[in-house]
């Protein structure tokens, strides 16, 4: 049954998960990952068959729920963006020495150019920095094909397969031809004989690095035909991975002469050493196309007799994107001109949404520290999130921004140093990605922090999916530890402003960790009515539960 | 071998206009009129109120890169003046803009209006159109994005036949009426290109 829809890029690798017959789906949301995870949940739960499709509290929550799954003998997918794979880089690594029993398939999803990310990392590093195979599609069409082959690879060499795509593919829409779906077939959990492979204590450990580094050869003959030497007449080559390969192959329409370039193209790796030897002895220079780290170029660049062009010596920019015109120009093409307009240009800067109670938080906190005359000293240590967008004007109300769940653990720091006040800012979805065990450990520190946890009840920025801390935001804090005189709950909104700065400035100069939960649902969340149906319920089960208390003698 | 013609059209606005389910009207409606044809579009922090745009490319065989170059697009439509100014260096010299007038100006720095439509006017074969009247006259607050593709209709070699399923399928969710008034606003664009297009 082919059946030709329009899908992105991400979708395509959902798509292909469910028909390879996967028990479980897990991810947690980032641009530009998300809508991968989204398409295989309204799979599952439109086929009802049993399957899984759960969100998790946080990257390695989601890789460690999948390697479960394959334990048990299921295929799984787990789907993250490029900097959610450090924070399950601890399972990720650590499986390839396991290995997988149901086929594990892990879409990463890369953002060269920093689109909506805090840096560009290239995620098939991590691959090799794992010992695991890494597959690289170029097309929406191959985004598919190449996840179930990621399924057959994974089982056949018992190892997790990692499937790279990057924003531009991710966000590509374009025709998808389907094959038949296969039902989840189960091979019963990793047998007892087989279990010390799974227990990773350091003489197994020792024994399983040693099966994987074994494993490498076959790895290679097993993604052979993915990667290919193409000749041509010219002794100036190209190599191509990722959407290198495409921009290359559609500039080859348009300009028929690149058709002469011999090319090596990429879609996996590792690649053989032999197939890139037997490639460069047939050119003299060569120009590498890859999207993000110059991996492709310095490994070429080893081999002393051929010159290499790339990102290492200028012939392309060291940092961003690539793009068709920087193809071009580094081919020695003919760019092409448009003429811009004559005017200076704004940037249109991304802002909160009118309406968004995001705002009225930062507005109580800074006249807060205000009053306190302590605008100066303060600093404010924010977190990943809608709220992010305080860093700039008009509120300039952010001093650092790191990394998933920073904002606490950094101001217990700096308090711990003698910054005062040192304010952490945090989403309701973060706080329970990774903001949990900073608070713990700020509880145990003692130290002077004031937190505001901003509960918009969804993961606001990534299409507000619900967030795993749903209700749950006051009996967590307490559960670090917090006592109830130090949690307040305050409501963002403008008739509440000086109700809340009264309560910040409490807080402030309150000794030991301090907590303020500012909760308002997201407005685009309120619109879309994503809660409607879960608040309801809550309605429903509360005032049911108050009738059967009334009913006990 | 001969080289091949690839066709581009870029489509902006501000994040929340509705830039990227017009692009997929646009994907869809080439794709069923026979074309190959590609689509990009960026997620996330952009779509908090800020530029956002999307590429279509469409050629008569299977294309690969969903981006274009500058200077390459045959048709810009912007649903905001300053975001079509931001992209008219895409466009071809013989390209064709379809523009609102209608400004999103809550921003820093917002250039004054008569400069912006000065500038857009500049562009050869601007169309622009008054978007808030027309959305008064039929109303329908967001007819705007619809009326502009009705507009630019006439530079895609899609049937009218396809325009309308299209069009029907993607509001077949919101009922009959929104239906109407969809292909309404996509009736008015079409009807008032000759009147408005500059030489």
């Amino acid at each position: 049954m082919a059946q030709s829809t329009l899908a992105l890029g991400v979708e395509a690798v959902g798509c292909a998960g469910f028909d390879a017959g996967i028990k479980g789906a897990f991810g947690y949301p980032g641009t530009p990952s998300t809508e991968g995870f989204e398409c295989v949940e309204a799979l599952i739960h439109a086929a009802a068959d049993g399957r899984v499709a759960q969100w998790a509290a946080n990257e390695k929550v989601a890789y460690d729920l999948a390697l479960g799954v394959s334990f048990a003998g299921f295929r799984t997918l787990v789907t993250m963006k490029h900097v959610g794979l450090n924070v399950a880089l601890d399972a990720y690594a650590n499986s390839a020495l396991t290995g997988v029993h149901g086929g594990l398939v892990l879409l990463v999803a890369d953002d060269p150019g920093m689109h909506s990310s805090q840096n560009e990392q290239d995620s098939r590093s991590l691959a090799s920095f794992a010992w695991l195979p890494c597959l690289e599609p170029s097309t929406v069409q191959e985004c598919y094909d190449f996840t179930l082959r990621a399924f057959d690879l994974s089982e056949a060499l018992q190892v997790p397969v990692m499937v790279r795509l990057v924003t531009r593919l991710a966000h590509c829409r374009a025709p998808l031809d389907r094959r038949e779906a296969l039902a989840p077939t189960g091979l019963g959990p990793v047998p007892a004989a087989q279990a010390q492979d799974w227990v990773l204590i350091p003489s197994n450990a020792r024994r399983r690095y040693e099966d994987l580094l074994a494993k490498q050869p076959r790895l290679l003959a097993a993604l052979a035909d993915l990667n290919r030497s193409v000749p041509g007449p010219s002794r100036r080559g190209v190599a191509l991975a990722g959407m290198g390969r495409a921009y290359f192959h559609q500039l080859a329409l348009e300009h028929p002469e690149l058709r002469d370039l011999p090319r090596l193209e990429l879609a996996a790796q590792p690649v053989d050493p032999d197939l890139e030897a037997a490639f460069l002895a047939t050119v003299d220079e060569v120009l590498v196309f890859e999207e993000d780290y110059p991996l492709v170029e310095t490994r070429l660049g080893l081999r002393a007799r051929v010159k290499v062009h790339g990102r290492l010596d200028g012939a392309l920019p060291r940092v961003g994107e690539l793009s068709p015109r920087l193809l071009k120009a580094a081919l020695g093409l003919a760019p092409s001109m448009g003429t811009p307009a004559e005017l200076d240009l704004p940037v249109r800067a991304p802002r909160f949404c009118d309406g968004c109670g995001h705002v009225d938080a930062f507005e109580a906190l800074q006249e807060a520290l205000g009053n306190l005359g302590a605008t100066a000293q303060a600093r404010v240590f924010g977190d990943i999130g809608c709220y992010t967008l305080a860093a700039q004007e008009p509120l300039s109300a952010l001093h650092a921004v790191v990394e998933m769940g920073a904002s606490i653990s950094m101001a217990v720091g700096a308090a711990l140093a003698g910054l005062h006040p040192a304010v952490a800012v945090i989403g309701d979805s973060t706080f329970g990605h990774s903001g949990l065990p900073a608070l713990l450990t700020a509880m145990d520190a003692g130290a002077d922090v004031t937190i505001l946890i901003l509960d918009n009840r969804v993961v606001g920025m990534t299409g507000q999916q619900p967030s795993q801390a749903l209700d749950q935001v006051e009996r967590m804090v307490l559960g670090m530890g917090i006592p109830e005189a130090s949690l307040q709950v305050l409501t963002p909104l403008p008739r509440h402003h000086e109700a809340n700065v009264k309560a910040v400035a409490a807080a402030l100069q309150q000794p030991g960790p301090s907590v303020l939960v500012f909760r308002r649902e997201c407005i685009q969340s309120l619109r879309r009515g994503v809660l409607r149906e879960h608040d309801r319920n809550e309605k429903a089960e509360r005032a049911s539960a108050c009738c059967t208390l009334e009913v006990q003698p | 071998m001969s080289a091949l013609r690839i066709h581009g059209i870029v489509l902006s606005g501000v994040g929340g206009q509705g830039v990227l389910s017009l692009a997929q009207i646009v994907l869809e409606a080439l794709r069923r009129s026979g074309f190959h044809a590609l689509q990009s579009e960026i997620h996330g922090m952009s779509q908090r109120g800020g530029s956002v745009q999307a590429q279509v490319c469409f050629a008569e065989v299977p294309l690969t890169s969903p981006i274009l170059d500058e200077g390459s697009a045959d048709l810009l439509i912007a649903l905001e003046p300053l975001e079509a100014l931001r992209h008219v260096a895409m466009l071809r010299p013989d390209g064709h803009l379809v523009a609102s007038e209608e400004p999103s100006a809550d921003m820093a720095g917002y250039p004054p209006l008569e400069d912006i439509y000065r500038a857009l006017k500049a562009v050869r074969g601007a169309c622009l159109l008054d978007t808030e009247d027309l959305a008064r006259r039929l109303r329908h607050p967001q007819a705007g994005g619809m009326a502009l593709l009705g507009m630019a209709s006439r530079h895609l070699p899609v049937p009218e036949a396809v325009w309308q399923a299209v069009i029907t399928e993607r509001f077949a969710a919101k009922g009959e009426r929104v239906i109407t008034k969809n292909l309404e606003a996509f009736a008015a664009g079409q009807g008032l290109v000759p009147a408005r297009a500059e030489a």
